[in-house]
């Protein structure tokens, strides 16, 4: 009986000491403060929009700047970054260098989740040859957080084999006439997944209505239901529902496999979607994915999207901003890959892929020769961004935007939806 | 204690002093346990209690310190009809919905297997297994897949089988459908537990109760309402408690279906309600006040239940 129990007891003593060592030792891994020497950067680039030729270019010039040091990309996908930054960036494991939506970046620079980036290293960065609406993105209370990595508007690209001899719109209303005239069973005039918010912007800009403006005592009102926000919501209607077979619950991912099909006549989409369309029928690495480089894809051409007398419209201006994270575990490392990122050579490739850089200098390196190239510039110029408050992202984060275009893509009273919208939006931008 | 047949006038002082070990043994192997619960599950506990009394947004979790506000968190939660008080409905009636249909689903899968040979039940038994093996995250990928609103093999052959056109028939933007689909991947999930449990406890019950039930003249309906049910309600209690609480605090298949399509003001549950809140938006005291509410309202329910089965066990 004895024996027993002493049996019993140092079973269980070493069953404690085993179990506690354990825990003890996944918690010992502590990263000790490092200043100088050779480290680990961790560098998030989000989606498929920096090119392959940029990525490796950045490893191979830091790794030759900082012998011994390594640079990993780690990819990351649009939908929930900010979830993913928020727990990610104040955690203990933060990466170093991050991407993040120029929408998104006031929720974080508010908050103190990026390394300030003082006015010399901004001069050594660029100064004023950044974007400067980029810029006014990633400030906050007058310093510098995130700066502008590139942008890119959205065109509207079209294939010959698919229009055929319909001429291409040249104001706002002939567009939205066009897309109605030329939509059958199988192919939309205008393909627009219900949740695509970005590319109605443009009608309410266009219209003479507003997304949300802060009055002089600082609260915010959404102009969606404003008489300029009604007539541009009412001509999104028209599309979505007359002009298009896209269903009204999915968002603009891989919008390339509709128009590989053949059953688009007009994609509004960012330049960059130019490769997605161009890349070939079987994918050269196993995680390619296939595009019709030999059929639609040969004869691919864009237009800016027309506005209401003509020109270019005002359209929402896409692009990214890119921050060196507060909690980063070597912050000068970070700031050398943060340099080779806002670099001349590195942005010139940006462009010879048809990006906007971040620099206004290297704009002509995009190549405006193509229709697709020239389109974009045009739309550039003429580019807007969402309200500068830091409770967009929450906007953002709550799909109320997307909600509300599906919405109006069902057919439901546009006032009624534009009313809601605007409250809701309203709670949020004030809360 | 007992009873002597001689009763003193005095009861005698007896008291031998027993000293007992104080029992060590347990306690010691309890301990590596306990200590690794409380860390575990009784510290994130203890934060989302505190945190449910502060301001903590997204600049408190950088290191700014976080204000104390009393009740005012739970005072915001309780008031907000429009929120929470629907949502909380909302997943109290879907959880209602997917508990009756798991369990009427799990005992006639758990009958049938009764009923089969040998080879069909190892079939049905490896089927239920491979659904119930899949990770909640793929089964909704999948299904969405399955009832994709452009390429969907649902779409494709109702539009084969009846004649119309169901293509771009979108199954998630109605709320109502939305939630159909989810009990679909619910149900389908939740089945083959309940199936095997149900089978075990049934099994259990003897023959010859059964056989001589049957002589007396009972029908299969009777049997079953009179026979089966008892002897295994005790395992029906548990199944519904563990099903309530389960369905009530849904998350995975919600959040994925969501991604995948619908409306998310209209559709969404109690679980991902307290993400949105939290995650999302970076309003973690507020998240934390509901997730406390949430708690104590699953106690409640869980409370009778557990009660009664332990003074069964007493009996």
């Amino acid at each position: 009986m004895n024996r027993n129990r002493l049996v019993g007891a140092a079973a269980s003593a070493i069953t404690l000491t085993l179990a506690l060592s354990a825990c003890g030792n996944a918690g010992g891994a502590a990263s000790s403060p490092e200043e100088t020497g050779p480290g680990e950067v961790r560098v998030w680039l989000v989606g498929s929009d920096t090119p392959q030729d940029a990525r490796d270019y950045l490893k191979e010039t830091f790794e030759e700047e900082n012998p011994g040091s390594t640079l990993t990309i780690e990819e990351q996908a649009w939908d929930g970054l900010v979830d993913k930054y928020t727990t990610a960036l104040s955690g203990s494991d933060a990466p170093d260098v991050v991407e993040i939506g120029n929408t998104q970046a006031a929720a974080f620079t508010s908050s103190g989740y990026f390394r300030e980036i003082t006015a010399e290293e901004f001069e050594t960065l660029g100064g004023d040859d950044l974007l400067p609406g980029f810029v006014e993105a990633g400030d906050w209370e007058g310093k510098h957080y995130a700066l502008p990595y590139y942008s890119g508007s959205r065109v509207v690209f079209y294939s010959d084999q698919v229009l055929g001899d319909t001429p291409v719109p040249t104001t706002l209303d002939e567009y939205v006439e066009t897309a109605v005239d030329l939509r059958t069973k199988d192919l939309s005039g205008v393909y627009w997944p219900g949740q695509d918010w970005y590319n109605a912007l443009p009608f309410i800009w266009e219209n003479g209505g507003f997304v949300a403006e802060q009055a002089e005592d600082g609260t915010w009102e959404a102009g969606f239901s404003s008489e300029g926000g009604l007539k541009g919501l009412e001509q999104i209607q028209t599309i979505m529902t007359e002009g298009n077979n896209a269903p009204a619950d999915t968002n603009e991912t891989d919008l390339q496999v509709p128009f590989c099909e053949g059953q688009v006549a007009f994609l509004s989409a960012p330049s960059w979607i130019q490769w997605s369309i161009n890349a070939p029928e079987e994918p050269e690495t196993p995680d390619g994915v296939p595009g019709c480089a030999s059929t639609y894809g040969s004869d691919l051409e864009a237009f800016a999207l027309p506005g209401k007398d003509g020109g270019a419209a005002q359209v929402f201006a896409g692009g990214s901003n890119i921050a060196v994270a507060q909690k980063s575990a070597r912050p000068d490392l970070a700031m050398s890959a943060l340099e080779i990122l806002l670099s001349d050579e590195y942005q010139t490739i940006l462009a010879e892929n048809g990006l906007f850089p971040a620099k206004t200098s290297l704009f002509e390196g995009v190549d405006q020769s193509t229709s697709i190239g020239a389109a974009a510039a045009e739309a550039a110029a003429n580019a807007k961004l969402t309200p500068a408050s830091p409770k967009w992202a929450d906007v953002e984060s709550q799909m109320i935007l997307q909600t509300a275009f599906s919405k109006i893509a069902s057919g439901e009273d546009v006032k009624a939806v534009a009313e809601k919208l605007d409250a809701d939006i309203e709670e949020i931008l004030n809360s | 204690m007992s009873t002597t047949l001689v009763d003193s006038p005095a009861p005698p002082r007896q008291e031998i002093r027993h000293r007992r070990r104080p029992p060590y043994l347990p306690w010691l192997l309890l301990s590596a346990t306990m200590i690794l619960l409380g860390v575990l599950t009784g510290y994130p506990v203890l934060r989302l209690v505190v945190m449910s009394f502060q301001e903590y947004e997204r600049a408190q979790l950088m290191g700014q310190p976080a204000a104390w506000v009393g009740l005012d968190n739970y005072a915001e939660v309780l008031t907000d009809v429009e929120g929470f008080w629907v949502v909380l409905g909302r997943s109290f009636l879907l959880m209602v919905f997917l508990v009756v249909t798991t369990l009427v689903l799990g005992m006639l899968v758990a009958l049938l297997m009764m009923r089969v040979g040998k080879a069909l039940r190892l079939l049905v038994s490896v089927g239920l297994l491979l659904a119930w093996a899949m990770p909640a995250l793929s089964a909704t990928t999948v299904w969405g897949w399955v009832f994709d609103t452009q390429y969907g093999v649902v779409n494709n052959l109702l539009t084969r089988i009846t004649g119309d056109d169901w293509f771009g028939h979108s199954w998630l933007l109605n709320p109502l459908s939305f939630f159909l689909i989810l009990s679909f991947i619910v149900v389908w999930g939740a089945v083959p537990f309940v199936a095997f449990t149900l089978y075990a406890g049934l099994t259990q019950i003897p023959e010859e109760v059964m056989e001589a039930a049957q002589l007396d003249g009972a029908s299969a309906f009777q049997r079953f309402r009179l026979i089966q049910v008892p002897y295994v309600r005790s395992i029906i209690t548990v199944l519904v408690v563990l099903s309530m609480i389960w369905d009530l605090k849904l998350f995975t298949q919600v959040f994925v279906l969501q991604d995948i399509g619908g409306d998310r003001e209209l559709t969404n549950t109690i679980g991902v309600y307290i993400y949105q809140t939290g995650m999302a938006q970076g309003h973690y005291g507020l998240a934390s006040a509901v997730g406390v509410i949430f708690v104590a309202v699953m106690l409640a329910i869980a409370y009778p239940y557990v009660r009664r089965t332990l003074r069964e066990e007493e009996l």
